[in-house]
């Protein structure tokens, strides 16, 4: 049993499906009763996800831009033969790479406390896990403006406080010295995603048997032990599930960081994503951006093999 | 040796470190709520101070108010409820059966599925609004709520199908075969045995789902256009103008109103991810 | 064949399943209609209530005018505007009248996606607009867009602090010079509790998008940094950066980093971002768009007492108040199925008096010389006349039309000048930034 891990070649050419339904079921080996199952929910995938993902992975081959008067044109691998020596998008991928890595891993070993928590009997569960949702509770539109307020370097409630309890004595500017912002906006980062991570994580505790956890309390095995032997590998299908998922998206992830930062100070924030939305939206060239997304693909595929890989070997052993 | 007393107190001590690091994360959690509200009863005045301050000096309804009369706040409201709504119910629904199908019976196709739902989440969104868009134009679905819940629909299901085989997998497989030599079907047995222990990853899976769609902006700002089809995330965009400058108070009022729907919808729907029937199903 | 067109071919049966799949069909509503009547969607940018209202006005004015071109009002944001505009261009459902700005409007003139305004627009209104606005929106051989408001960037000053220190207040007329600005700066600048510490700027510079105020404010010592330079291939757009160019920017980073009569903490900060601390006196000047009036009558303590200064100037050809602007501006989709019917929805909103009635209500400008007449535009109360005198000071800013400038802002201008200010690099570095990295990206679009 295994979370399929798909192969990095699989990334840019989306395993089209064989011609007929006969030879569909000849070649995989379905019956009529899995079908059932599964087309319901693979058929608006098929139309509304592949179909635009293919065509836009297409573009990465042409000189596709914005504009009704420049004829595209197939230009082979010269976008990705570009975007090689485009340092400033390595560059950002560097940030992209340290921000996606320490957001997703903030968050799962955060998540992973409030939801042992959360599963305690504790009193005012309720009202601790509801006010544990708060972050996806708040509208997106407002996450952004309510940080940069917490954030403002004059009028910041967070200057304000940390100088009331006497802990600094010049205004920080949070979001705009070179060295804080990436921190800073980290921060913001894990907040925003730890939620999911719980509820996931909350949801996936609920499948550790009582009866072994208790048969192992018994045996007198310590919180760790208990939580090693028992606890998780029950969790772990659910744990790789949602850490492979919130790395992707995290890599993907640019607005909250946009709506603080721009992307500055001096670059510094500049998300790898921002650079493909700025190029498809804001300078119109969609198919150089769309080389940029094959590219990401590559390097998230590239890890995601790696994290799954090594996952895998434990389960088995 | 350590008495029953000790054991006690160390006991006691541990569930005072319980509380102690769950208030934390609370109040890392929660405090930009608190500003939030904080913010929506404050007057212009008080929101250009220096020094702010948690509990507003001379609380005001009047965001409340603006708010109101700028905006359809409460049809915005009710077309968000609907659309995440129903997204979140449809998406999940046709995902249970997919997710089943994708854990227990292992072939290419569900394998290719399995790649090509965490390659749909990686490729930059922004370069398949465009072809959607066209999609949902040839089938005149523009300006539609049906149209933007399909585009959630599709939008959820990948991370629903893919949540959800995490779920599956934890269901031992021994408790179908039981069901199975008893005689029952497939769609039965997916019913009657397997759903019941889903129940705590259904509903992470539908908070999950209603929240992406609920948080949505820019298909819906690009979809609809009449005035009565928007939703509560485009709404609350129209509190803020050019170069950074926002209508503050009526936003936060706005937001404020927007929250507090969702935490109590959320404060229902927690008890759901408790499953005692685990317990008792491994049992029987 | 652009790529959205050959999509759509290959989409159609795939579309044709989806609606089947879903079973609805939603309305499409192209304009047109049984009766004869044809509706036209606004899209407007407007956002102060009293500009909504002005706007939702002035369209139900029409509407009762002109029974069979109905316009619908529907509602967009600054922030989204020109991705919401590329992707209902690209999928053929943009709106027929399309608020925006002329800075925005270059790509999508270039692409093809606006109608030339030439022949569509009444010759009273051609008139009415001095050229130099026009200038704003001539590109690719026409007019793609109608330029209606816009706004100078001023000195906002705390009233109190500056009478106190004895300064001479500058009107337009008799502006202060750049030089006599730092001076300026330097006497408001103090340490009033003597804790050896600053804690009262004389300037703070909100410089969130340090690029178009860089470039525009350039304007006043005769600089602009973009030209056009004829080559071997026709003209092209170029980058410089001399003497003049820079000599805004230098003063900028003199008062932040030698003279300490800027704060560096207020670099990042955008102009809403430096009002607590210009009410606090934390700040005595802060230089900030005319527009800022509404939201610091609203947000001034009641007895804060504030004036609108015209910014220093410099020795410029143009006249020493010389700055760049980007009107806000009104145009109409190539795609639209009643183009006149649309140009004369913009005539009609740009009509002098109500122009001005839409000025007035977002606290900008007119460009119309009629308009710009208006008596409430003309009173001494929240610096209104301050801001008409310098209005004829206002050129087009540099970056108007250059295809490119998006590109070489956000990836190299933006990142070089927010070090430049920071202390991080001199002038020499930026200019290389600037210059050699910036033409390089600007070639890539002039091909």
């Amino acid at each position: 049993m295994s979370v399929a891990a798909p192969p990095p070649k699989a990334a840019g050419r989306g395993t089209p499906p064989p011609r007929t339904a006969r030879a569909r079921k000849a070649a995989l080996g379905l019956d009529g009763g899995t079908w059932f199952l599964l087309l319901p929910a693979l058929i608006p995938i098929l139309v509304l996800s592949v179909g635009p993902l293919l065509y836009g992975v297409s573009l990465a081959f042409t000189d596709a831009q914005a504009g009704r008067t420049e004829p595209t044109e197939f230009v082979g691998l010269a976008n990705l033969a570009d975007l090689r020596h485009d340092t400033l998008f390595w560059e950002s991928f560097r940030i992209g790479l340290v921000w996606a890595v320490s957001v997703t891993a903030l968050q799962f070993v955060l998540a992973l406390g409030l939801a042992l928590l959360l599963n305690q009997n504790l009193r005012f569960r309720w009202f601790a896990r509801t006010l544990a949702l708060v972050p996806w509770a708040m509208p997106e539109v407002v996450v952004g403006i309510m940080w940069r307020l917490v954030y403002h370097q004059d009028a910041g409630i967070l200057n304000e406080t940390l100088s009331r309890l006497h802990l600094i004595d010049d205004n920080v500017g949070w979001l705009t010295s070179l060295s804080l912002a990436l921190p800073a906006v980290i921060a913001v980062g894990v907040w925003a995603g730890l939620p999911q991570t719980t509820v996931v994580l909350l949801a996936g505790l609920q499948n550790v048997p009582y009866e072994l956890k208790e048969a192992a309390a018994l045996d007198g095995a310590g919180l760790w032990r208990r939580f090693t032997t028992v606890t998780w590998p029950a969790i772990k299908p659910v744990v790789i599930a949602i850490t492979a998922l919130n790395f992707i998206w995290n890599f993907n992830s640019f607005s909250l960081v946009f709506v603080l930062t721009q992307g500055g100070p001096g670059g510094e924030t500049r998300l790898p994503m921002l650079f493909a939305y700025e190029e498809a939206f804001a300078y119109g060239q969609y198919g150089y951006a769309a080389a940029m997304g094959l590219a990401m693909i590559a390097v998230i595929a590239v890890f995601l093999t790696l994290f799954l890989r090594r996952r895998l070997k434990e389960e088995a052993s | 040796m350590s008495g029953p007393t000790s054991l006690r107190t160390r006991r006691a001590a541990g569930r005072t470190g319980q509380y102690l690091a769950l208030l934390a994360y609370l109040v890392f959690l929660a405090f930009p709520l608190v500003w939030l509200v904080s913010t929506a009863f404050k007057s212009p005045q008080e929101l250009g101070r220096i020094d702010p301050t948690w509990i507003p000096q001379d609380p005001t309804l009047e965001n409340f108010r603006a708010a109101f009369d700028a905006q359809p706040l409460l049809r915005s409201a009710g077309n968000s409820l609907l659309v995440a709504g129903s997204a979140a119910v449809i998406a999940v629904a046709l995902a249970v059966p997919a997710a089943y199908a994708m854990v227990r019976k292992r072939s290419k196709i569900t394998t290719a599925a399995t790649g090509w739902i965490l390659v749909s989440q990686m490729f930059p969104f922004v370069l398949i609004i465009i072809p959607l868009f066209m999609l949902l134009k040839e089938a005149r679905m523009i300006d539609s709520l049906a149209g933007l819940v399909l585009v959630y629909v599709v939008w959820n299901l990948p991370f629903s199908l893919w949540m959800l085989q995490g779920y599956v997998k934890a269901v031992p497989v021994s408790l179908e075969e039981a069901a199975a030599v008893d005689g029952a079907g497939r769609l039965r047995t997916l019913v009657s045995v397997v759903l019941p222990l889903l129940t705590p990853g259904l509903v992470a899976t539908l908070m999950f789902s209603f929240v992406t769609a609920w948080n949505e902006f820019f298909f819906a700002l690009v979809l609809l256009k009449s005035p009565e089809n928007q939703t509560m995330s485009v709404i609350l965009t129209q509190f803020l103008g050019a170069e950074g400058v926002v209508d503050l108070g009526p936003l936060a009022a706005a937001a404020t109103l927007a929250t507090i729907p969702s935490l109590l919808f959320f404060a229902l729907l927690q008890r759901r991810l408790v499953s005692g029937m685990l317990a008792g199903a491994v049992k029987g | 064949m652009r790529p959205v067109t050959c999509f759509r071919r290959a989409s159609a049966a795939a579309a044709l399943s989806l609606a089947l799949l879903a079973g609805v069909a939603g309305c499409g509503g192209d304009g047109g209609s049984d009766d004869g009547t044809v509706t036209l969607d606004f899209l407007s940018l407007a956002w102060q209530k009293e500009s909504v209202e002005a706007n939702k006005r002035l369209v139900a004015e029409w509407n009762e005018e002109h029974p069979d071109v109905q316009v619908r009002y529907v509602q967009g944001i600054w922030d989204t505007v020109h991705d919401q505009l590329l992707t209902s261009f690209e999928g053929g459902e943009a709106p027929d009248i399309i608020h925006d700005a002329a800075d925005d409007l270059t790509d999508f003139a270039y692409g093809g996606y606006l109608a030339d305004l030439t022949d569509l627009l009444p010759a009273s209104l051609r008139a009415d607009i001095p050229e130099q606005s026009w200038r704003t929106t001539t590109m690719n051989g026409g007019i793609y867009g109608v330029p209606f408001l816009q706004e100078p960037r001023m000195m906002f000053a705390n009233t109190g602090l500056l009478r106190e220190s004895g300064v001479r207040i500058p009107t337009p007329a008799d502006p202060w010079s750049w030089r006599e600005f730092e001076e300026v700066a330097k006497k408001l600048t103090t340490d009033t509790d003597g804790d050896g510490g600053t804690d009262r700027y004389g300037v703070a510079w909100g410089m969130k998008e340090p690029v178009s105020q860089s470039v525009n404010l350039s304007l006043s010592t005769g600089g602009g940094l973009f030209s056009r330079e004829q080559t071997d291939d026709g003209p092209k757009n170029r980058v410089g950066y001399g003497p003049r160019d820079s000599a805004v920017a230098e003063t900028i980073d003199r008062q932040v980093n030698e003279d300490h009569t800027a704060p560096r903490s207020s670099l990042g900060m955008s102009g809403s971002d430096t009002l607590p601390g210009f009410f606090a006196g934390r700040y005595a000047m802060v230089p900030l768009n005319f527009s800022y009036r509404q939201l610091i009558t609203q947000q001034a303590p009641d007895d804060f007492a504030w004036s609108v200064l015209p910014m220093p100037a410099g020795d410029g050809p143009a006249g020493g108040l010389a700055q760049g602007v980007s009107p806000q501006t009104l145009s109409v989709a190539e795609d639209s199925d009643h183009r006149q019917a649309a140009a004369d929805f913009i005539a009609f909103m740009t009509r002098p008096e109500h122009m001005a009635e839409l000025a007035a209500g977002d606290w900008m400008l007119p460009t119309g010389r009629e308009a710009l007449k208006d008596p409430a535009l003309n009173t001494e109360e929240y610096g209104w006349r301050t801001g008409v005198q310098v209005a004829r000071s206002l050129r087009p800013a540099p970056v108007l039309g250059v295809r490119g400038y998006r590109e070489w802002s956000d990836k190299i201008a933006t990142p070089a000048f927010q070090r430049y200010f920071n202390g991080d690099t001199d002038l020499d570095e930026l200019r290389e930034s600037l210059v050699e990295d910036g033409n390089l990206v600007l070639d890539r679009y002039q091909r």
